[in-house]
C-alpha cells in the first residue's frame, strides 16, 4: 500500500511537472497544449485515484513521506490522510474535467494570450493544491497555500486587457493576503512559534493552550480560511474574480480553490485544536446560514452568467459552514454521532459543490465561447444551438438546486437531517438556533431552485434574444468530455450515498472524540441517520423515478391516447409573429422576489421617458435603469476604502518632490535609529 | 379533570391568545385590531374561567367576568367610537413591513422562550407550559406600540400587552387576589381614558393622529 | 402483500384526485347560488385531453415534450411514499417528508422550465410567480416538517402516522395545531389555490399557474393538470392523515384497508369542503401579498417547533 501510494504520489508531481514543463518549452502551439492537459490530465488522475485509495485504504496513514525522507533541506513534509483524501478527490476530479475542457477550450486564446503561462500556471495551481493537503507541517502548508493564492492570482489575470479583470484581480489579492497573514499568526500561535513543528506536535500543543489563545486561534482561523473560502463579508472578491478569469480556471477556483477554506477550517477545528466551546459552533453556524441566505439572494440579482455562478459559491459554502457549524456545537456537547453526521454533510457537500459548480462554469464556459457574452439578457435559445451543453448545464442546474435524485439533495438532506437532531441539545439557546438554521436552509434552497430556474430558463430556453445567440454553435469534443466528467460524477454521487457516506464519516473519525467506529448510517441502499432520526435512498427514487418515466407513455400508448402532434406559432394574443423583445427577461423573472426582498436590496430606479413633441401619450423611448449595490460593498468596504483613502493623502504631503527635503527624511531617519539603539 | 388535559388545555388557549397578539402584525384595519382584541379577551376570559375551575377558586370566576365586562364589551365599545369621533382611516402604516415584523414576532418569541425557560426548568405547575407564551404576548404587544403610527393602533398595543400580563399573572400565580386584580383593572380603564384624551387633543391639534405630527412640536 | 397494496393505493390516489378538484369546484358554485358542473367533470376533462391532438409551440425544445412526464412521474412517486390506506408500507423507508417536499419540488422546477420555453410573456411570469411562492414557502415547509418529526422522532411519514396514533393526545398540543395551520396556508399556495392564485381563470394578469400551461395542449396538457391534482390530493393527504392519522390501517386485514379507504375519502371530502368556503369568502391577494400570508405560515411554524420542542 504505502509503495502504491509513493508511486501514485510520484505520478502526480511528475504529471504536472510534465504538463508546466510542456507548457513552457512548447507555448501555444497545438502539441503544447496537448501536452498541458496530458500532464495536468495524469496528475489529476493520480490526485483522484490518491484520495480515492487513502479513503477507502484499512490503514490511516497510506502515504507517509516524514518516515522515508526526515529532514530534507526545506523541512517540507508530506503526509495522506483520509481527509486529506476527501480533497483530494475534489482536486482530482475537477482537476480532469477542467485539464479535458482546457484543451481545446484555451484553442481560443492563441495568438491573444500567453498560452505558455497559461499552461505553467494551470499545472502549478492543482499541484499546489495536491501539496497543500498532504502537507504535515505548518510551514509546508503556508507555503502551499501562496504558491495556490499567487498562481490562481496569476490565472485570474489570464484576460488583462479586458475591462475590469486587472481591478478584480487587485481585490482578489489584497483580500487572499489578508486571509494569509491572519493564517500565518494563526499558525505561530497553534504551533508555538515553531512553523516546522509536525501537525502531530500542534495536536499536542494546541491541547493545553489558554482558552484566550484558543480563541484568537479560531478567529484567526476564521478570518484567514473564511477570506480564501468567500464567507460573507470576506467574499467581495468572488464574485468579481471568478467571472473574469477564464472559464476553466473559474471552474478551478469555485469547484476547488475556496474548498481549501473549508478544508482548513475542518482541519485546524476539529483535528488540530479538537473541537471548542459551543459558541465557536454558534459563530460558524451564523457565518453559513448568513452567507448561504445572502449569496442567494445576490445571485439572483444577477444577469451576468458567471456572476451569478460565483454568488452561489457564496451560497454553497455557507450550507458547508451550516454542516460544520452543527457539528462542532454537537461536538462541544458530546453527542458525537450527531457531529459526525453534520461534519460528513458539510463534506458531502463540498465535493457535490465541486463536481456541480465545475460542471455549471465550465458549461457557462462554452457559451461564453459560442456566443461571446456572459449577460443573459442576450442569450437564449442555446438548447436546440448547444444540445450537449445545455443538457449538461441543466443537471448542474438540477443538482445545484438540490433536486433528487442528483448530489446536491442528498448532502443537504444531510445537513437538514443534522440540524433536525438540534432538539435534543440540552442548551435552549443552542437548540433555539437549529429551527433558525432549517429555515435558512430551505428559504436557501428555494430561492436556489428559482435562481436556476431563471438562469437556466432564460439563457438556454425559447428564442433568441441577440444575433451571437442565434449563431452559437456546439462546443467541440474535449469540452463536452470534460462537462460530461463531472455530470456523470453528479449523478453518480447522487445514486450512490451508501458508499461516499461511510467513507466521509471514516475520513474524521477519531477526530476530536468523534467515534473511531463510523456511526450506522447505512444499510443497504439506504441512508439512514444515526438515532434513525430519518431515512431515504436516492438510489431507489431513481429506479423509482425512472420506471414511472417509462411506464407513463407506455401506458398511454396501451390505451389508445391520442399522439397526433402538430407544431405552429406561439400564441400570441392574436398577433403573429413574436419576436425576442415579447419574451420574459431576466431581470422580470427575478422581479417579485426583488420586491419581496427590497428592504436588503434597496434598488435605486431610474426611469427617462421620452415623449413626442406634440403630445404626452405618445412615448418616443422608455429607458429604466436600476443597480443594486450589495450591501456589504456599500457598509463594510467603501467606508473603509475611503478611509484608507484620507489616510493616504496625508501620507502624501510628505512627498514634496524636493530632493533636499528627502535627504532630511533619511538624516532624520538615521539619527533616530541611533538614538533607538542607544536606548533599548 | 385530570392535570395533563388541563395543562394541555392552558397551553393550548395560551397560544390561541398569543396568535390572536400575531393576527394585529398580519392585518392592516383598525376594526380588524379591534376585533382580535375583543376575540383575545374572550378567549383569556374562559382561560380565567378554566384556571378557577382547577383550582377551586370562585374569586378567578369573579375576576372573569369583570374581565369579560371590560375588556370583551366596554373597551372595544369605546375604541369604535373613537375610531368613528377622529374618523380615523382604516389602512394602518407601519414603519417597517409586514413580512419583517411578522418574522420579528416570531423571534421576539423565540426569545421569550430562552428568556423563561429557566423559570419553566424549576416550576412544577401545570400551567407553566403557557408562560414563555404570556411573555411573548408581552412583547409583541411591545411590538405593535412601538412600529405602528397611529396613536389608536398604539392603544391597542397597549391593550395587548396588558392582556400578557394578565396572562403571565394568571399562569404564575394562578390569579392574584381579586382586589389587587380590581386594582390592575381599574389602572387600565383609567390608562385607557387618559390616552383616549390625548387623542382627542393630537387629533384636534394636526387633523390626524399619526404620531409622526409629534416631531413638529419640537420646532 | 406490501408492494400490492403501494400500488393499490397509488391507483386510488390517482382515481380520487380529479373527484377531489370536481368537488371543491361543484361545492363553490353552490355556494355562489350557481348550479356547476358535476363532482366528476374533471373526468370527462381528462378523457378529453387524453383523446385531442397535440399543438406545440415552434420556439419549444425537447424540454417541453420532456417536462410533463417528468412532472407526473415525479407527483406519482411521492405518492408511493405516503402513508395512505396504511401505515408503515415497504417504500416509507426510502424517502421521507424531505424527499417528498423536494419531489414536488423537481417537478415545480421542470414545470417553470416548461413554462419559459415557448418564450410568451405569460409562460415566462407564471414561472416567475410560481418559483417566488414556491422559494418563499420553502422554509414553512421545512419548520412545519420539523415540527412534526419532533413529536414523532422522526422524518418518515409511516413512523409519524404510527407515532400520533399511539399517542393521540398530542394531536390537541399546540405544537401540533399551529403546524397544522401553517401546513395549511402552504398547501393552499402550493397547489395554486386562492388567496395566493385562482384556479378559476385563464387570462388574467392575476393568474399564476394557469399562465405557465398556457402553451400546453393534448395529452401533455391531460398530464400536467393531473399532477397538479395529484398534488392537492398530497397535500390534502398530508393534512388528513398526518395530524388526525384515525383511520389509517397498522395491519393489512381488508376490514382495516376498507376502513382507511372510508377514512381518507372522508377526510379528503371534509378538507374540500374547508377549502372551498375559504375560497368562496377570501378575494385574491394582490401578489405581493403573498408574501406576508407565506411569513404568517412561517411564524406559525416557527411557533409550533418551539412550542413542541422548547418545552420539552
Amino acid at each position: 500500500m504505502a509503495l502504491l501510494s509513493a508511486l501514485l504520489v510520484m505520478t502526480l508531481v511528475g504529471g504536472y511537472g510534465l504538463g508546466a514543463l510542456g507548457a513552457l518549452l512548447l507555448g501555444g502551439r497545438p502539441a503544447g497544449r496537448f501536452i498541458t492537459a496530458l500532464g495536468g490530465g495524469v496528475g489529476a488522475l493520480a490526485a483522484l485515484v490518491l484520495g480515492v485509495s487513502a479513503l477507502a485504504a484499512a490503514e490511516t496513514m497510506p502515504f507517509d513521506w516524514n518516515a522515508a525522507y526526515a529532514d530534507n533541506f526545506l523541512s517540507l513534509t508530506f503526509t495522506v490522510d483520509r481527509l486529506g483524501g476527501v480533497f483530494l478527490v475534489v482536486i482530482g476530479l475537477v482537476g480532469l474535467a477542467v485539464t479535458i475542457y482546457g484543451y481545446s477550450y484555451t484553442a481560443a486564446y492563441t495568438g491573444r494570450y500567453s498560452l505558455r503561462l497559461l499552461g505553467v500556471l494551470i499545472n502549478v495551481l492543482p499541484l499546489s493544491l495536491a501539496l497543500q493537503v498532504m502537507a504535515d507541517n505548518a510551514f509546508t502548508f503556508l507555503l502551499m497555500w501562496e504558491i495556490m493564492s499567487l498562481s490562481a492570482y496569476w490565472l485570474v489575470l489570464t484576460e488583462s486587457d479586458q475591462p475590469g479583470t486587472v481591478r478584480s484581480g487587485v481585490w482578489y489579492i489584497a483580500m487572499t493576503h489578508l486571509g494569509f497573514a491572519a493564517l500565518t499568526a494563526m499558525f505561530l500561535l497553534l504551533a508555538g512559534n515553531d512553523l516546522n513543528a509536525s501537525f502531530a506536535a500542534i495536536r499536542a500543543h494546541a491541547a493545553v493552550e489558554t482558552a484566550l489563545m484558543r480563541n484568537g486561534i479560531f478567529w484567526l482561523a476564521l478570518v484567514g480560511f473564511g477570506s480564501k473560502a468567500g464567507i460573507i463579508p470576506l467574499h467581495v472578491w468572488l464574485p468579481m474574480a471568478h467571472p473574469v478569469a477564464p472559464s476553466h480556471v473559474s471552474a478551478l477556483m469555485s469547484g476547488v480553490v475556496i474548498k481549501m477554506g473549508i478544508y482548513g477550517l475542518v482541519r485546524v477545528l476539529f483535528d488540530l485544536m479538537g473541537g471548542g466551546p459551543t459558541w465557536w459552533g454558534g459563530v460558524v453556524l451564523g457565518v453559513g446560514a448568513v452567507s448561504a441566505l445572502m449569496g442567494v439572494l445576490y445571485a439572483l440579482m444577477e444577469h451576468d452568467l458567471k456572476r451569478l455562478l460565483a454568488y452561489h459559491s457564496v451560497e454553497n459554502i455557507g450550507i458547508i459552514l451550516i454542516g460544520i457549524g452543527a457539528g462542532l456545537i454537537f461536538q462541544s456537547y458530546g453527542m458525537f454521532t450527531l457531529a459526525a453526521l453534520g461534519i460528513v454533510g458539510g463534506l458531502y457537500h463540498t465535493i457535490n459543490h465541486a463536481s456541480f459548480k465545475g460542471l455549471l462554469f465550465l458549461a457557462a464556459g462554452s457559451v461564453l465561447h459560442a456566443a461571446h457574452t456572459r449577460n443573459m439578457e442576450e442569450m437564449g435559445g442555446l438548447i436546440k444551438r448547444m444540445p450537449w451543453t445545455a443538457a449538461f448545464f441543466l443537471i448542474g442546474a438540477a443538482a445545484i438546486s438540490a433536486l433528487p435524485p442528483l448530489n446536491g439533495f442528498v448532502s443537504e438532506w444531510l445537513v437538514f437531517q443534522a440540524l433536525l437532531g438540534g432538539f435534543s441539545l440540552p442548551v435552549p439557546e443552542a437548540a433555539a438556533a437549529m429551527p433558525l438554521a432549517v429555515g435558512a436552509l430551505a428559504l436557501t434552497s428555494g430561492l436556489a431552485a428559482a435562481c436556476f430556474v431563471k438562469a437556466f430558463g432564460i439563457a438556454f430556453l425559447a428564442i433568441p434574444r441577440s444575433h451571437e445567440a442565434e449563431h452559437a454553435h456546439e462546443a467541440t469534443l474535449s469540452m463536452r468530455v470534460g462537462m460530461g466528467v463531472l455530470a456523470v460524477a453528479c449523478i453518480g454521487l447522487g445514486l450512490a450515498p451508501f458508499v461516499v457516506v461511510p467513507w466521509l464519516a471514516r475520513s474524521v473519525a477519531g477526530m476530536a472524540g468523534l467515534p473511531t467506529t463510523s456511526p450506522t448510517f447505512t444499510a443497504g441502499a439506504l441512508i439512514q441517520t444515526p438515532l434513525n432520526f430519518g431515512s431515504m435512498s436516492t438510489t431507489w427514487l431513481a429506479v423509482l423515478l425512472l420506471a414511472l418515466l417509462g411506464l407513463a407513455p407506455l401506458l398511454m400508448r396501451w390505451l389508445r391516447v391520442e399522439w397526433r402532434l402538430r407544431v405552429g406559432d406561439t400564441w400570441g394574443c392574436g398577433r403573429i409573429g413574436q419576436t425576442p423583445r415579447m419574451e420574459y427577461t431576466a431581470t422580470a423573472f427575478a422581479e417579485p422576489l426583488r420586491r419581496v426582498f427590497a428592504e436588503l436590496y434597496r434598488p435605486t430606479k431610474e426611469l427617462t421617458i421620452d415623449f413626442h413633441p406634440e403630445s404626452k401619450y405618445f412615448v418616443q423611448s422608455i429607458e429604466y435603469k436600476s443597480e443594486i449595490t450589495p450591501v456589504f460593498e456599500r457598509g463594510l468596504y467603501e467606508p473603509l476604502l475611503g478611509m484608507v483613502r484620507a489616510l493616504a493623502f496625508q501620507v502624501r504631503r510628505l512627498q514634496a518632490g524636493s530632493l533636499h527635503l528627502y535627504l532630511v527624511y533619511v538624516v532624520i531617519v538615521l539619527l533616530v535609529l541611533l538614538i533607538a539603539t542607544r536606548w533599548f | 379533570m385530570n392535570t395533563a388535559l388541563f395543562a394541555q388545555l392552558v397551553t393550548l388557549s395560551s397560544s390561541v391568545v398569543l396568535l390572536f397578539g400575531i393576527t394585529l402584525l398580519w392585518r392592516r384595519s383598525l376594526t380588524a385590531y379591534i376585533d382580535a382584541f375583543r376575540w383575545q379577551s374572550l378567549v383569556l376570559s374562559v382561560l380565567f374561567v378554566l384556571i378557577g375551575y382547577y383550582s377551586n377558586d370562585p374569586e378567578l370566576y369573579l375576576v372573569a367576568v369583570f374581565f369579560f365586562a371590560l375588556k370583551v364589551i366596554v373597551l372595544p365599545i369605546y375604541l369604535r367610537r373613537l375610531q368613528a369621533r377622529v374618523k380615523v382611516v382604516n389602512e394602518i402604516e407601519p414603519y417597517i413591513n409586514i413580512a419583517t415584523s411578522l418574522i420579528l414576532a416570531g423571534l421576539l418569541v423565540l426569545l421569550a422562550y430562552a428568556v423563561t425557560r429557566p423559570l419553566v426548568a424549576v416550576s412544577t405547575l401545570p400551567t407553566r407550559g403557557g408562560l414563555p407564551l404570556a411573555m411573548g404576548l408581552i412583547f409583541v404587544g411591545l411590538l405593535v406600540v412601538v412600529t405602528r403610527k397611529k396613536a389608536l393602533t398604539q392603544i391597542v398595543g397597549f391593550l395587548v400587552m396588558e392582556n400578557g400580563i394578565a396572562l403571565l399573572a394568571a399562569l404564575g400565580t394562578y390569579g392574584v387576589p381579586f382586589i389587587i386584580e380590581l386594582g390592575v383593572f381599574l389602572d387600565v380603564l383609567m390608562g385607557f381614558l387618559v390616552m383616549q384624551v390625548f387623542v382627542y387633543h393630537i387629533y384636534g391639534t394636526f387633523e390626524s393622529i399619526d404620531v409622526n405630527q409629534l416631531s413638529e412640536l419640537k420646532h | 402483500m406490501g408492494y400490492v397494496l403501494e400500488i393499490a393505493q397509488v391507483a386510488l390516489a390517482l382515481a380520487l384526485a380529479p373527484g377531489l378538484v370536481g368537488l371543491i369546484r361543484w361545492l363553490k358554485a353552490r355556494l355562489q347560488n350557481r348550479r356547476g358542473a358535476p363532482p366528476w367533470q374533471p373526468y370527462f376533462e381528462l378523457t378529453k385531453l387524453f383523446q385531442k391532438e397535440v399543438v406545440m409551440s415552434n420556439n419549444a425544445s425537447w424540454l417541453f415534450r420532456f417536462a410533463p412526464y417528468l412532472i407526473f412521474a415525479s407527483t406519482v412517486a411521492v405518492v408511493f411514499l405516503m402513508p395512505l390506506l396504511a401505515s408503515p408500507l415497504p417504500f416509507d423507508a426510502i424517502g421521507d417528508l424531505l424527499v417528498v417536499v423536494y419531489l414536488l419540488l423537481l417537478g415545480t422546477f421542470f414545470l417553470a422550465l416548461a413554462g419559459l420555453d415557448p418564450g410568451t410573456a405569460f409562460g415566462g411570469m407564471g414561472a416567475s410567480r410560481e418559483m417566488t411562492v414556491a422559494a418563499i414557502a420553502e422554509p414553512t415547509i421545512a419548520l412545519a416538517i420539523f415540527g412534526l418529526a419532533l413529536g414523532a422522532g422522526s422524518t418518515n411519514l409511516g413512523r409519524i402516522v404510527t407515532e400520533t396514533l399511539a399517542d393521540p393526545g398530542v394531536v390537541i398540543s399546540p405544537g401540533h395545531l399551529l403546524a397544522f395551520a401553517a401546513l395549511f396556508i402552504v398547501t393552499l399556495a402550493e397547489t395554486g389555490r386562492l388567496p395566493v392564485d385562482n384556479p378559476a381563470t385563464h387570462l388574467e394578469l392575476t393568474m399564476i399557474h394557469e399562465a405557465m400551461i398556457l402553451e400546453y395542449s393534448g395529452r401533455y396538457l391531460a398530464l400536467i393538470e393531473w399532477a397538479a391534482w395529484l398534488k392537492l390530493t398530497i397535500f390534502f393527504t398530508l393534512l388528513a392523515n398526518l395530524f388526525l392519522p384515525w383511520g389509517v390501517a397498522t395491519t393489512l386485514a381488508p376490514g382495516d384497508l376498507l376502513i382507511a379507504i372510508g377514512a381518507l375519502v372522508l377526510k379528503l371530502a371534509a378538507l374540500g369542503v374547508v377549502v372551498a368556503i375559504v375560497e368562496t369568502r377570501v378575494a385574491k391577494l394582490r401578489l405581493f401579498r403573498v408574501p406576508e400570508l407565506l411569513s404568517v405560515s412561517f411564524v406559525l411554524a416557527l411557533l409550533a417547533v418551539t412550542s413542541s420542542f422548547l418545552l420539552k
